[in-house]
């Protein structure tokens, strides 16, 4: 469904190694595919049409066949009569985690199970997954997000991408192969582990495009430099990444190491799995959202009251397409801001900024308030030692202690112990700089953090324990 | 006369001097004397072994943090009072040593700022410098397995 350039500019051949970033850094956007012209680039005033009108069919489509949010809406005196305006949203009920686990496994659905294609569930860390169906028009509306964010990165019909992703419950695997094939590649489904196998299947296939996370795409990285692989010769060409947020550092550096352009998107298994929101060449650390498909609100995340436009807040996102499982108002418990302005990609969705850390993750450390993507870009900001990192914070003496264990590269080993603590102090103390709370750090050897194939773990927390 | 010595950052846990010896093995390189150190995270171990460059490739292989570096190689006669002696003299010469340790039978390797200057002061002392040739076995190449990739 690429369609020629609006703009009239010539169409460049992004099935070319490199030829997307160089087009991107030229600022030659109308050069770039867009998967759905008509609506990734409609009007605001024609998106927000869409929305309503969506929204309004969806709230009695969930009023009518769950229980579950009927009974809510009674208890709040709200009918799908009185949301008559985008805003009108505020009046419905929050929906959260705990709703999902307390009817699982189908107590939200809203179709008979029959015409029930796929179910998923999320990991389910604590207690009970998450388990979500989908329908034909589910799987439809999931494939058509996931073709657009894969054209936002340059993958075009006839790529050949590779699986890296476990299939199973875990929406990641099937969202993205299903869409992808939609878009016309050809899926080579690999699945997780056997890292040597993935660097041999690359070479062999002629794999152009990895999907990974962005852990898991580095350590094949190193693994294939290691073996001598070369990855400026190799005919991978794109990297697209989720399953966990990827810092802008590390992504830089997997782009230059494996010569690929990379870009990850944004999704969480309650409001659909991957492909809610993706990123454009345009502006790397925004996301455009699926607007068509969900309405967002960021809010407050201890009021729920609306934030101001553009400011930090919580994601709050309802799926305006969902059919076998509609959720209203979804508390993500991402923390991101929502801009609406135009993009230089030439797309009007709205877009949100990467996001890097959750209301729930937030380490309280004597008293101080602790993201981890705070330490990862303090991280990210020294030379002399690698994306990698771990955060272990753990109770010594009645007191909250800190520990940052942070991976040296080889160049930045000297041999002289007063040079290495003059290192891991002047590391401590840009951290401290930027936590306010002081901080041990631990240098460990190059590879010496786990490389996980899924979510990386960068904490632990032992007080809890 | 200086030696090259090659340090490694090692994670101060169990098994990790164990893997870099255990390439060393398979590499055929022989040690002809370390020294392991640590702060209670991390430490740095130093090798002096007889084929330096071969070591270093395969730590560079297997991903180490690792370097050469050069150190004063001194030859000290088996006898009591020598190191002694041998310390004396590079105190009178005004040399800091910032390291030392020993090597196979009565060699010491020691770490001071300017090995050539040091070598220039020591050069009419009363103390013998030894190179690499010097810490071969004392044996002939046959009576060990390294002996043949040298």
């Amino acid at each position: 469904m690429t369609q020629p350039s609006c703009s009239g500019e010539a169409r460049i051949d992004v099935g070319v190694k490199g030829a997307a970033l160089a087009a991107a850094a030229a600022g030659r956007f109308g050069a770039l595919p867009i998967y759905d012209r008509a609506i990734e680039c409609a009007s605001r005033e024609r998106i927000r049409a869409i929305q309503l009108e969506k929204l309004i069919a969806q709230v009695e489509w969930t009023y009518a066949r769950v229980p579950w949010y009927r009974e809510k809406m009674d208890a709040m005196g709200v009918s799908p009569a009185d949301i008559k305006t985008l805003d009108d949203v505020r009046k419905l009920p929050f929906t959260d985690k705990t709703a999902l686990r307390d009817t699982f496994p189908y107590g939200l659905f809203a179709v008979p199970l029959d015409e029930v294609v796929e179910l998923h569930a999320s990991s389910g860390t604590t207690g009970k997954p998450i388990v979500v169906g989908y329908n034909d028009h589910d799987m439809d509306v999931w494939s058509d997000c996931i073709a657009r964010l894969s054209q936002m990165a340059g993958v075009v019909p006839g790529d050949r991408v590779q699986m890296a992703f476990g299939y199973g419950m875990f929406t990641g695997g099937f969202g993205l192969h299903y869409g992808l094939q939609k878009l016309g590649c050809m899926m080579i489904p690999a699945g997780s582990g056997n890292t040597e196998r993935h660097i041999a299947m690359i070479e062999d296939y002629g794999t152009t495009v990895l999907v990974a996370t962005p852990t898991y795409a580095l350590h094949i990285c190193e693994v294939g430099e290691k073996l001598g692989y070369d990855w400026e010769k190799s005919q991978l060409r794109v990297g697209l990444f989720g399953g966990e947020p990827c810092p802008p550092g590390l992504k830089a550096e997997i782009e230059s190491r494996m010569h690929i352009v990379c870009t990850d998107n944004y999704g969480l298994t309650e409001v659909m799995g991957p492909g809610v929101a993706g990123e454009c060449l345009a502006a790397r650390d925004m996301q455009h959202i699926a607007e068509d498909h969900f309405l967002w609100e960021v809010v407050d995340p201890e009021t729920g009251e609306p934030v101001g436009e553009g400011e930090m807040g919580e994601l709050v996102l309802t799926p305006l397409d969902k059919q076998a499982i509609p959720v209203l108002r979804y508390r993500t418990h991402d923390l991101t801001r929502v801009v609406t302005e135009p993009c230089s990609c030439g797309r009007t969705h709205a877009r949100m900024q990467k996001v890097r850390s959750r209301s729930d993750d937030m380490l309280i450390i004597r008293g101080t308030n602790v993201f981890p993507s705070q330490v990862e870009d303090v991280l990210a900001g020294i030379e002399g030692i690698t994306p990698h990192y771990r955060i272990i914070v753990e109770e010594v003496g009645g007191l909250d202690r800190m520990t940052v264990q942070t991976e040296i590269k080889p160049e930045a080993f000297s041999d002289s112990f007063e040079q290495m603590d003059a290192f891991r102090a002047s590391v401590a103390e840009k951290l401290k700089g930027t936590l306010l709370v002081g901080v041990r750090v631990q240098l460990v050897e190059p590879g010496g953090i786990e490389r996980t194939t899924g979510k990386a773990k960068h904490v632990e927390d032992r007080r809890k324990a | 006369m200086s030696v090259p010595q090659i340090s490694v950052f090692l994670e101060s846990r169990p098994g990790h001097l164990h893997r870099i010896l255990d390439a060393f093995e398979g590499a055929h390189v022989s040690v002809r004397g370390y020294s392991a150190s640590d702060t209670g995270d991390y430490g740095i171990v130093r090798f002096i072994v007889d084929a330096p460059a071969r070591a270093l490739e395969v730590l560079r292989a297997m991903g180490c943090a690792a370097v050469e570096s050069q150190v004063l190689c001194l030859r000290l006669p088996d006898a009591p009072g020598e190191l002694a002696r041998v310390m004396g003299v590079l105190a009178d010469c005004g040399i800091n040593v910032a390291y030392s340790y020993s090597l196979i039978s009565t060699y010491i390797a020691a770490s001071v700022k300017d090995i050539e200057a040091a070598e220039r002061a020591l050069a009419d002392k009363p103390v013998e410098f030894a190179g690499l040739d010097d810490l071969a076995p004392a044996l002939d190449g046959a009576a060990w397995r390294g002996g043949e990739a040298r």
